[in-house]
């Protein structure tokens, strides 16, 4: 059985549940991708820009000293090193391709971390299409450099303050507009999430990442038994894992933002300290109150600051398939300080929680072969980084 | 119970056979807080409304625009839960026959388990629901419970919907359809597309069903004109606008929005 199904879902999860007024478009979206996804010209195009304007294959970079520490071998997938600074690149270039081909003129976008409104501005620049990205005033303090970057590329970054002033509350705010704007308006979700067929389009453009490296052991003669990546709205763990769940014996583990911890209910750990409901146009595990309200997450990782999780991941949550964790902020500070020092690589906070989860199953990874996905670099993060460091009293 | 008529449905025949068309306001349960808006539903009763749409308060109101959204906000400080609203639809069932339709979104629903809430919709008397999130594609999970329990699913159509859109939507539509004047969110609007009229005739070219309109409805002016082609108006955000700016005089926003409530009416007549 292919998940999604012809409805969208994934076994009880995923869906369309969104206003009358946008069907048309899911609709429309939804057959439109159908017929080009297979289409050799297409699949030609989207692969000549990942590797000659976003710079792919990114490396599998074998992490000797971290290696060594953990006595296991560990290999970093690069998705640092990818233009824009992060994994992003690969779902909006396959997204803006969508939306030229279909004629749109404009594109919306919510983001966080600032990492997918950094993306979506880019290939806005590149294909010369109308660009706003919607983002909470939270995140806009904390992710001031992004803002800038977008705005150098041309893009209207429009602040929203509502709820939370999160990625949630951004979310809602591009819903509003494209329920608006939407006989001319394509909206770029960010992870692998939202309506149908949304997870499956971002899942099938980030599936880049598992493939790269399935052809990259291949050449080294390795296979991995343990799989690791951070969840935000899962769009980066699922373009590592994908490739991957037809081999029964690789190991998953999907690493969610624990924040003050999960006891605190400060976190925003969807699968694990939450339950199933529906936001955003599907229906998967998340953070809310008895009466079905939408509680406010919480992480030092801006892209991970979300209440929910992409449909696949409930799914697989449900079905133990993969295996879905935590990290403290505390932890993932320890490993973005411990990758700086063992490797010369500034990991995004956001990647620092997979690598933070090699200490939390260190006794299981001895001898093993593991993947680490790096989905992205900590420039964006030295402010917070230092605000932590001071506030916490800890060492640099 | 079962047998009994839908209100909605025998309100929408009679008002068929005598030419006319219904005023159905709009506010949400708890807004300023849950006396004050018991209030203001008695108010409207007494002061033309023909249904009432009561909804509840969720706190990511995507389809909603500034106005409901700060309602709910005002509601949602109010700790108002799924209890509150069916104790608020049981007392107004002890004053009045009005039909009453329930609107939200999908999450609280499923929160409360689907088929309890159908249960307990049944018996404080709600005879319509309307969720805003769930299209007919995932209609059913709702369908199964409630249409055992008499009460109509309503869906809405949107200016984006074409004909395959009408057809399906009619086809699974109970009560009446909601057309949705905007391509947009709720909110009032000084003037509506032109389009509405001759959409509100493709509908019921392709099934004879009352069409009630709403999103964007602010003045007795545009009432006048829409009950020459719809069965129903619906107002929401500009009702619910006394609110918000007389936030600190509830005799005011009960006597603003009869005073409201009245001229609609009239200008439906
Ligand atoms: C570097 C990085 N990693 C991970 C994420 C989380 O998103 P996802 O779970 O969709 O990969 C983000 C989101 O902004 C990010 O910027």
């Amino acid at each position: 059985m292919k998940y999604p199904d012809s409805r969208g879902h994934f076994g009880e999860y995923g869906g369309r549940y969104i206003s009358e007024t946008l069907m048309p478009a899911i609709l429309e979206l939804e057959e439109f991708y159908k017929k080009i996804k297979n289409n050799k010209e297409f699949k030609d195009e989207l692969r000549s820009y990942l590797k000659n304007y976003a710079g792919r294959p990114t490396p599998l970079y074998y992490a000797s000293r971290l290696s060594k520490l953990y006595s296991s071998n560990i290999y970093l997938k690069r998705e640092d090193l990818n233009h824009t600074g992060s994994h992003k690149l690969n779902n909006t270039l396959g997204q803006a391709l969508l939306a030229v081909k279909m004629g749109k003129k404009r594109i919306i976008a919510e983001t966080g971390a600032g990492q997918h409104g950094v993306a979506t501005a880019t290939v806005c620049a590149l294909f010369d299409i109308e660009c706003e990205v919607f983002m909470g005033i939270k995140d806009i303090e904390r992710q001031k450099q992004n803002v800038l970057r977008m705005e150098v590329l041309g893009a209207k970054v429009t602040p929203v303050s509502a709820g939370s002033s999160t990625l949630k509350d951004a979310m809602n705010e591009a819903i509003r507009d494209w329920i608006t704007n939407v006989r001319t308006t394509y909206y770029m979700i960010g992870t692998a999430a939202g309506m149908h067929p949304y997870p499956e389009i971002v899942r099938d453009f980030q599936s880049v990442i598992g493939k790269e490296v399935l052809k990259e052991l291949k050449q080294i003669d390795k296979f991995p038994d343990i799989l690791i990546a951070c969840i935000g709205g899962g769009s980066n763990a699922i373009g590592l894992f994908h490739p991957f769940l037809k081999y029964k014996e690789v190991k998953m583990y999907g690493v969610e933002a624990g924040g003050f911890g999960l006891g605190t209910g400060k976190h925003a750990a969807s699968i694990s300290g939450g339950k199933p409901g529906v936001l955003h146009g599907n229906k998967t595990y998340l953070l809310q109150d008895e009466d079905g309200r939408i509680k406010e997450a919480h992480s030092i990782a801006a892209g991970l600051d979300y209440p929910g999780v992409g449909p696949e991941h409930s799914f697989y949550a449900d079905k133990k398939r993969i295996i879905y964790d935590t990290i403290t902020d505390k932890e993932a500070i320890e490993a973005f300080k411990l990758l700086c020092r063992l490797e010369g690589i500034i990991p995004a906070i956001e990647s620092s929680h997979a690598v933070a989860y090699l200490d939390k199953i260190k006794n299981e990874i001895k001898g093993k072969t593991v993947i680490v996905n790096l989905s992205g670099r900590g420039d964006k993060d030295m402010e917070t980084i230092a605000g932590y460091i001071s506030e916490n009293k800890i060492t640099k | 119970m079962a047998n009994n008529i839908n209100k909605i449905d025998e309100l929408f025949a009679n008002y068929k056979k005598a030419g006319k068309t219904a005023f159905i306001p709009f506010i949400s349960i708890g807004d300023p807080d849950i006396e004050t808006s018991f209030d203001i539903a008695k108010a409207l009763i007494s002061n033309g409304a023909d249904m009432i749409e009561l909804g509840y308060p969720f706190s990511d109101p995507m389809a909603d625009g500034k106005v409901i959204q700060k309602s709910y906000e005002r509601a949602l400080k109010n700790r108002v839960t799924m209890a509150d609203a069916f104790n608020f639809v049981a007392r107004l069932r002890e004053i009045s026959e009005i039909p009453v339709i329930f609107f939200t979104y999908y999450n609280p629903i499923f929160a409360y388990r689907t088929s309890e809430f159908a249960d307990s919709a049944s018996a404080a008397g709600i005879d319509g629901v309307l969720v805003v999130d769930l299209p007919p594609e995932e209609s059913f999970e709702l369908k199964q419970f409630i249409d055992k329990k008499n009460i109509d699913q309503i869906f809405l159509l949107a200016p984006t919907s074409d004909v395959s859109r009408i057809k399906l939507i009619t086809s699974y539509a109970k009560g009446f359809v909601y057309y949705v004047s905007v391509t947009g969110v709720t909110g009032a609007r000084r003037s509506l597309p032109a389009e509405m009229r001759s959409k509100v005739e493709e509908i019921k070219n392709i099934k004879d069903i009352p069409v009630g309109i709403g999103f964007g409805i602010s003045s007795p002016e545009q009432a006048e004109e829409i009950k020459n082609y719809a069965d129903a108006i619906i107002i929401g955000s500009k009702i619910i606008q006394f609110i918000e700016n007389n936030l600190n005089d509830k005799k005011n926003i009960i006597k603003s929005i009869s005073e409201f409530s009245c001229g609609i009416k009239s200008s439906l007549m």
